[in-house]
């Protein structure tokens, strides 16, 4: 090579073809395809650790001997599960051929039907929970036999067959899971999704000020 | 972005940043994708220029800063998605983007280097002074001085080899 390389990268662009600007379009439509495809990632394989901890939650309720409980938590998982699998093959029908801007409109659209979806369920979920814990413990033989040990010979206030402290406490926990059900949710889910989704929000602001200027 | 600023402000230094991007791209996707990256972080952060020193130095500054950043989040992603066997080969071989084929064997010499020598050179065959190459790159003068011999050296190395 006699040419120093200052000559080739000089001469290389005296042709101002070389130098193509390319067209600054479709902005950004990399980005909200990665961030979208990241939720989905993230979406299915929660769906997918409910059902796997349904069945664990299954098999060491029948070990420890409450099965009430864990019937019931099973149930409620599998069918979060279900509906939130019917979510996600909604959110798969959302149409790739339009522009970023649109695609990202219409995944948050999608995002927040599907949490005003799971805030209104959270008010039936928590409260299903902690009926399904209390009743679960109560009618656990080895949950009574742990109370027999920790209070020596535990006796139970009982009215006409019904633990009344036991069914207050439950009561109180299920008024209050009612009342902050949707709350839980909206910090579990930020805890969960919060990056995912602030990015979400911050480049559709973003595309927004973009059309505007 | 206002057509006004990309105009007045990115259009003067589209060249350099174009020639930043090719230097660490592979693909003529990737290069689009990073030239409208780095053009619209520059619109973005145009509020954070402070004037401590030239803007076509806090330009070319950002574009390699953007470039950096863009090369690890793609390895990362590639990698990512090579252990899933989702999509392979993502990258092509694209040897013949310049009409001029010694540029295209320097381009390829130059993408052999490392990350930070490959701004050096760059800013070197842009002409920039050694001082502006240190704030740039975060050195000193000296340093750039020594280093430039050695990139030069071992680009000469590598394009003797190639044309061999």
């Amino acid at each position: 090579m006699k040419k120093s390389i200052e000559s080739i990268w000089k001469n290389g662009f005296l042709d101002k073809e070389t130098i193509l600007l390319p067209k600054l379009n479709n902005l950004s439509s990399q980005k909200s395809i990665h961030i979208i495809d990241k939720f989905k990632r993230r979406f299915k394989i929660n769906i997918n650790a409910l059902i796997v901890f349904s069945f664990i939650i299954l098999v060491i309720s029948f070990i420890v001997k409450i099965q009430i409980m864990g019937i019931l938590i099973f149930i409620l998982l599998n069918i979060v599960a279900i509906i939130n699998k019917k979510l996600l093959k909604s959110l798969k029908k959302i149409d790739k051929n339009v522009s970023s801007y649109w695609y990202l409109k219409s995944f948050d659209t999608w995002m927040q039907a599907q949490i005003a979806f799971n805030m209104k369920m959270s008010r039936y979920i928590y409260p299903y929970v902690t009926i399904a814990l209390s009743s679960g413990f109560w009618y656990s033989s080895s949950f009574q036999k742990a109370l027999d040990d920790l209070f020596g010979g535990y006796n139970p206030y009982i009215i006409y067959g019904i633990p009344i402290y036991w069914v207050i406490v439950t009561l109180c926990i299920v008024i209050l899971s009612t009342i902050f059900g949707a709350r839980i949710y909206k910090w579990d889910l930020n805890l969960v999704y919060g990056s995912t989704l602030k990015k979400l929000d911050e480049l559709i602001k973003d595309m927004e000020t973009l059309r505007t200027q | 972005m206002s057509n006004d600023f990309y105009t007045s402000s990115i259009l003067p230094y589209s060249g350099i940043i174009i020639k930043i991007c090719r230097a660490y791209t592979d693909s003529q996707e990737d290069f689009e994708d990073y030239y409208q990256e780095v053009c619209l972080q520059i619109w973005r952060s145009k509020d954070k220029f402070r004037g401590d020193s030239k803007w076509s130095t806090w330009v070319y500054r950002l574009s390699l800063n953007i470039c950096l950043t863009l090369m690890k989040k793609k390895r990362k992603t590639h990698q990512y998605y090579s252990t899933d066997n989702i999509v392979q080969n993502e990258f092509t071989d694209d040897k013949t983007i310049f009409s001029d084929e010694n540029l295209n064997l320097l381009y390829e010499a130059i993408k052999q280097l490392s990350e930070v020598d490959r701004a050096v050179i760059l800013l070197y065959l842009e002409e920039k002074p050694n001082k502006i190459i240190a704030e740039i790159i975060g050195t000193t003068p000296n340093n750039i001085g020594v280093r430039i011999s050695r990139i030069k050296e071992r680009l000469k190395k590598i394009l003797n080899e190639k044309i061999n």
